[in-house]
C-alpha cells in the first residue's frame, strides 16, 4: 500500500514539474518568437523593382504544391537572415509584414535575383530561375500562416 | 589574438550553422557570383597531371580560403604545393586575390574586376589560370623551387545568366615583377547549368537538383613578345559539382589537352566547405565584455 502511495506521489511530482516547464516555456517561446521578428523593419525606399520586372507573373502560381520545395530552399538560403518563419533577424526584412506581402510576385523575384548591396543582401541570381519563383511561392504562404495564427 | 581564445575559435567554427553556397562548378573560370558577406569558404583541391609518355605524373594540391568582405568584394588566399613522381614534394607559394563587382544590379553582362598577387616558384602546377606559352617540366623540383616569381595578375570577368545557364568569359593579363618577360595573356570560357530546374520537397542528396554540370575551355595566348596560339597550352574540361550537404560540395573535372604543348590529361578534384557568419564570430572574440 505504502509502495503504491509513494508511486502515486512520484507521478504527481513529475506531472507538476512538467506543468511548470510547459507554463514557463510557453511564454518564453512566444517572447522568443516575437523577439525573432524584426517588427521595426523599415524598407529601403530606393530598392524598387522596375515596372516590367514587377509586372512579371509567377509561372508557378497555378502549382501551389511547389511551395514545399520553396520552403526547403528558403530554409537553406534565406532563413539565416530572415529567420525560419521569415520574421527577419538583425537588419533583414520581416517577410510577413504587409509592406513586403503587398509587393507583386515579380517584385519579390527581382529582389531575390538582384539583392541590395546597401543593406548587405547578396544577389541570388546563381539559384536557378524556377527555384527563385518557388521561393516567391513559399513567401506567400508566410502571410497565410500569419493570418491563421490570428 | 589571445591564445586562450584559440580553442573557442575552433569550437565556434565547428558549431557554425550550414549555409547554401551559390554554386559555381568551375575550376579556372570565374563568374560574377561572389562570396556572401561575412562567409568563409574553405576549399582543398588537387590537380593531377598525366603528362606525355616518359614524363613523370605530378600532383598539385591547393588550399583556398575565400571570404566575402562586402556584397561587391571577395578576397581569397591560396597556399599551394606540388609533388612529382620519382622526385620530391615542395611548397610552391601563395597567392592573394581580390574580386570586385562594380555594378550593383544584374545585367545582361556582369563585369567583375580581378586582381591577384602571386609569390610562387617555377614548380607551381595548380594551373588556376593558363597564360603565355606552354612551359616544359623537365627540371627537377630542387631547381624549380629556387626560381621565384612575384607576379601581378588581372582579369576581366564577364558573366551572364540566361535562364538557368551561366556563360562566363575571362580575359587574363599577367606581369612578372621579378623578371622582364613582358605581359602574358590567357583566356578562359565556361558554361554551366543545374541538372534540375525545380526543387523537390524532400530533403534528398542524390537527386538532380544537387548537381551542376558545365564545360570549360582555357589556355594561354602568348605574350607581348609573341602573341597568339603558337606554342601554347589549351584544355577542354567538362565539370560536375555535387552539393553533398547544404554547406559542402565536391567538384570534379577531367581536362583534355588540345595542343602538343598541353598535358594529355588533367584530373581535378575539389572539396568545399562554407562557414556562415565567420567574420561576425571572429569579431565577437575581440569585442569588449561590457
Amino acid at each position: 500500500m505504502r509502495v503504491q502511495e509513494q508511486a502515486m506521489r512520484v507521478r504527481e511530482q513529475a506531472m507538476r514539474r512538467a506543468l511548470i516547464i510547459v507554463l514557463g516555456l510557453g511564454p518564453m517561446l512566444v517572447a522568443g518568437l516575437l523577439a525573432a521578428q524584426n517588427i521595426d523593419y523599415q524598407p529601403d525606399p530606393s530598392w524598387q523593382a522596375p515596372a516590367p520586372a514587377a509586372a512579371r507573373p509567377n509561372p508557378q502560381a497555378g502549382s501551389p504544391e511547389l511551395a514545399a520545395g520553396g520552403r526547403k530552399l528558403f530554409l537553406r538560403i534565406c532563413a539565416r537572415c530572415h529567420g525560419a518563419e521569415g520574421g527577419g533577424l538583425k537588419n533583414a526584412a520581416d517577410l510577413q509584414l504587409p509592406v513586403v506581402q503587398r509587393q507583386t510576385d515579380g517584385a519579390l523575384f527581382w529582389k531575390i535575383t538582384n539583392g541590395n548591396q546597401r543593406r548587405g543582401m547578396p544577389s541570388f541570381s546563381g539559384v536557378p530561375e524556377m527555384q527563385r519563383w518557388q521561393i516567391v511561392l513559399y513567401l506567400r504562404t508566410l502571410a497565410a500562416e500569419k493570418e491563421k495564427q490570428k | 589574438m589571445n591564445l586562450r581564445n584559440l580553442p573557442l575559435a575552433v569550437v565556434l567554427l565547428a558549431l557554425t550553422p550550414a549555409v547554401f553556397a551559390q554554386d559555381t562548378p568551375y575550376f579556372v573560370t570565374y563568374d560574377h557570383h561572389l562570396e556572401e558577406p561575412g562567409n568563409l569558404e574553405i576549399s582543398v583541391s588537387n590537380n593531377l597531371g598525366i603528362p606525355r609518355t616518359g614524363q613523370p605524373v605530378f600532383a598539385a594540391p591547393l588550399l583556398e580560403l575565400e571570404y566575402g568582405v562586402k556584397a561587391w568584394w571577395t578576397t581569397e588566399f591560396y597556399l599551394e604545393g606540388q609533388s612529382r613522381e620519382r622526385d620530391s614534394t615542395i611548397f610552391t607559394g601563395w597567392r592573394l586575390e581580390n574580386r570586385f563587382r562594380p555594378l550593383a544590379r544584374e545585367h545582361r553582362i556582369n563585369p567583375v574586376l580581378y586582381f591577384e598577387f602571386e609569390n610562387v616558384n617555377e614548380g607551381s602546377r595548380i594551373m588556376k589560370e593558363l597564360v603565355g606559352h606552354a612551359s616544359s617540366f623537365d627540371e627537377p623540383n630542387a631547381d624549380l623551387r629556387r626560381a621565384h616569381a612575384r607576379e601581378l595578375e588581372t582579369k576581366l570577368i564577364l558573366s551572364s545568366t540566361a535562364h538557368d545557364w551561366n556563360i562566363s568569359e575571362n580575359f587574363i593579363v599577367e606581369k612578372n615583377l621579378t623578371e622582364n618577360e613582358g605581359y602574358e595573356f590567357g583566356y578562359s570560357l565556361g558554361v554551366w547549368r543545374p541538372l534540375a530546374r525545380i526543387a523537390s520537397a524532400k530533403d534528398c542528396r542524390f537527386c538532380r537538383e544537387n548537381f551542376i554540370a558545365g564545360l570549360e575551355l582555357y589556355g594561354g595566348l602568348g605574350s607581348t613578345e609573341q602573341f597568339g596560339f603558337h606554342d601554347t597550352a589549351h584544355y577542354l574540361a567538362p565539370v560536375i559539382r555535387w552539393n553533398v550537404t547544404d554547406d559542402s560540395a565536391i567538384v570534379l573535372s577531367p581536362a583534355v589537352g588540345l595542343t602538343s604543348g598541353s598535358n594529355p590529361l588533367l584530373l581535378r578534384f575539389k572539396y568545399q566547405y562554407e562557414v556562415n557568419g565567420f567574420g561576425r564570430k571572429v569579431a565577437s572574440l575581440f569585442r569588449s565584455k561590457q
